[in-house]
């Protein structure tokens, strides 16, 4: 392993942008994700920073279960994001749909028909501390080693 | 001299100050906003079309999940609707736990607001330390129910779980602390110069403009509109003498100063709750039947309303949902904002309001 | 000036010096009060499907036959952590945070009535349902694929080119007919009502 790949890593490691995209949920994973931002849980001292900017993100959370409106520009927002990055499926609503799927809905669950997801949170809404787990627990995999795992 | 060119400035629907997709289309000459305009729809689920045919018990998930932050006042609103349909009683004990509950709530839904607020005018400080005093009033509604968002709390004839004395008791305690901390949160944001530039003065609505847009809630009773607080009429809030606050001023400060008292005024009510807590049982019992009713509460967000018609055993034929949050965007886009002198007043004057895209779309 | 004055002395108390360094390592579990997914308790599941009635999420319950025993199985990514099965069971199957202590001191349940209507006008006869129903399939196993039966103790059948509801009180409104029915023809009311004992029975 080259050093310079060891100095990337390292500054990986603290500084993980994060951006969420809300795609049709009831706002109830929206405002946990913001708890996460409390003094309580601490989601910076971690080294995550919570800003809504697809373009300066590396993690990207999916809240939601997509509504028609999203179908296409979820790609979009996914396209925006420069490499490495990750999508974290916040919740039931990306996963199943939640108690959205049923007969006469206008979303169409779940979210990886459109964007590829590394991790799930199952929950309705999860607590912060799940949040923050998943992010923590998912983030390292995918940014450690990021040119050298590349073909 | 140079020439103004009129640009027309989107903001979102993807937008760091917004937590949920809205767009607002400004057009502008230089820095002042002429006109707005207002584009919705990214969160259209179809909630009331999943609701039709459906029981009570799949309905009341549905309902709390139209809006993730005032979840509570939905369940509580359409129990009642149901309850006035079916003419079933509330035993008098579970009446107070679903107002200790609701007001738990408005006051989580209230500080959120705050926080957004704070965040949006970059005070992170006075934002933090709101979020964190809504943690500890999550703490309590967990106690309580046992899940901190989404707490299905309410059902037809009472509330599903009992408030155990010790819990009461930290309660108690914990709600202490609360007006300690805001009571100092509050001066910080009275006296704070640097928010009164950003507030006082700034997204202006008049009263007769707030009649005029059918605004409801925190933001029609900062415009200084009397008796538009659906809890005056609320029999269990009769009955804790509950009074409206409201406010003159109208602009954004006045908002949220509205907000911090009605969290001191939920404060009293849950005291006065504990204080009076009868006892008995929590459930009374009884089945849903065939009708119709519309049936009103007060939600953080302002007036909600519930229109139901059932069928004999008890199924939603067909229900439709008023939610506060849509008159409210409407009179900002068109009232508040258009005016403004600066770009940057937009985003915060947007977020005074407290809009709930969720409440909006369904 | 002013507001500087005021910054440095609201950042100087001392409450706010000893939060600075003591509120990074804040307590992170989670209180035993969460009603988390529900958890097997060591009683038996008899395999009534309270459980799967009550349950408000779209395929979040299930309760499987596995060898001899009825076994419930929640899914998360469907459960939203409601705790109504963990309330509404009967034996205390289930359990999840405190509610089934809660339940028992209180003694609140839920009573439930159910009622099975079939539209003719949009029945197409293919016996989805009589197949599907846990009911019918352990009164007769050997219930044909087109719904037909020779027994007479099962809920509904196939008769004469149409669906015909025998034994309604059988039903314990697990709606699986009304998932599995692909025109939305038969539908199970589910009256249910929040009842607690304590009170009248003293």
């Amino acid at each position: 392993m080259s050093i310079l790949q060891k100095i990337k890593n390292t500054v990986r490691s603290r500084s993980i942008h994060v951006s969420y995209v809300d795609v049709g949920s009831c706002n109830g994973c929206d405002i946990e994700v913001l708890a996460c931002l409390a003094p309580r849980y601490d989601i910076e001292q971690y080294g995550i920073y919570v800003h809504n900017n697809p373009r300066e993100a590396d993690v990207l959370l999916v809240i939601g279960s997509v509504t028609p409106q999203w179908v296409d520009k979820l790609r979009d927002i996914w396209d925006k994001i420069p490499e490495p990055k990750v999508a974290v499926a916040i919740g039931n609503c990306p996963i199943s749909g939640c108690v959205y799927a049923r007969r006469g809905t206008l979303t169409s669950p779940p979210v990886e028909k459109y964007i590829p997801i590394a991790a799930q949170v199952p929950g309705c809404p999860p607590r912060p501390t799940e949040i923050l787990n998943a992010i923590l627990s998912v983030a390292p995999l995918i940014f450690k080693d990021y040119e050298e795992k590349q073909p | 001299m140079k020439k103004t060119v009129d640009v027309s400035v989107p903001l979102g629907p993807m937008h760091p100050c917004w937590k949920e997709p809205v767009r607002l289309k400004c057009e502008t000459a230089g820095e002042r906003v002429l006109k707005t305009e207002l584009e919705l729809g990214y969160m259209k689920k179809g909630i009331e079309r999943i609701m039709r045919g459906r029981p009570w018990q799949e309905v009341m998930f549905l309902a709390e999940r139209v809006c993730g932050i005032c979840s509570v006042v939905h369940n509580m609103v359409f129990i009642e609707t149901m309850e006035e349909i079916s003419d079933i009683p509330v035993p008098p004990r579970a009446a107070y736990l679903r107002v200790v509950v609701n007001e738990l709530d408005r006051m989580a839904s209230h500080l959120i607001a705050n926080f957004s607020y704070c965040y949006t005018i970059e005070h992170e400080t006075l934002a933090m330390y709101l979020l964190n005093t809504r943690e500890i009033v999550l703490d309590n509604l967990e106690r309580i129910t046992g899940s901190r968002i989404n707490t299905a709390y309410m059902i037809p004839g009472g509330v599903r779980f009992d408030l155990l004395p010790e819990d009461a008791a930290a309660m108690l305690a914990d709600l202490v602390k609360v007006e300690d901390e805001m009571k100092r949160y509050v001066r910080i944001f009275e006296t704070g110069p640097l928010i009164a530039l950003r507030s006082k003065g700034i997204g202006f609505m008049s009263r007769e403009e707030a009649i005029r847009s059918h605004t409801v809630g925190p933001t029609a009773r900062a415009s200084g509109v009397e008796d538009s607080d659906l809890r005056l009429r609320h029999p269990t809030y009769q009955a804790l003498d509950f009074k409206q606050i409201t406010r003159t001023e109208g602009d954004n400060f006045a908002r949220i100063m509205v907000r911090f008292q009605e969290v001191f005024q939920s404060i009293d009510l849950i005291r006065k709750c504990v204080e009076t807590l009868p006892d008995g049982p929590i459930r009374g019992g009884g089945l849903c039947k065939a009708g119709e009713a519309s049936y009103a509460g007060e939600a953080p967000r302002g007036e909600l309303t519930y229109t139901i018609k059932t069928d004999e055993y008890g199924r939603v034929v067909d229900i439709a949902i008023r939610t506060p949050s849509i008159m409210n965007i409407e009179a900002c886009a068109h009232t508040m904002i258009k005016g403004a002198t600066s770009i940057a007043d937009v985003t915060s004057t947007f977020i005074s309001s407290d809009p709930c895209v969720a409440c909006n779309e369904r | 000036m002013r507001s500087i004055v005021y910054y440095v002395r609201e950042f100087l108390r001392p409450e706010w010096i000893r939060k600075f360094f003591s509120v990074k390592t804040a307590p992170l579990e989670t209180p035993s009060y969460f009603k988390g997914y529900p958890t097997r308790t060591e009683k038996e599941c008899t395999g009534c499907f309270t459980c799967m009635m009550i349950c408000p999420a779209p395929g979040a319950i299930a309760v499987l036959r596995k060898k001899d025993e009825w076994e419930p199985e929640v899914y998360p990514g469907h459960c939203i952590r409601c705790g109504l099965c963990v309330e509404a069971c009967p034996e205390g199957v289930l359990s999840s945070g405190r509610i089934l202590d809660v339940t028992r001191r209180d003694r609140t349940a839920f009573a439930s009535w159910y009622h099975l209507d079939v539209d003719d006008n949009l029945c197409m006869r293919c016996g989805n349902c009589c197949v599907s129903c846990p009911v019918n399939r352990q009164i007769d196993p050997q219930l044909a694929g087109t719904g037909t039966s020779a027994s007479d103790e099962v809920i509904m059948r196939i008769e004469g080119g149409r669906v015909r509801i025998l034994h309604m009180e059988k039903c314990t409104g697990c709606t699986t007919c009304e998932t599995q029915c692909p025109n939305r023809a038969i539908r199970v009311a589910r009256m249910v009502e929040g009842v607690q004992l304590g009170e009248a029975e003293a």
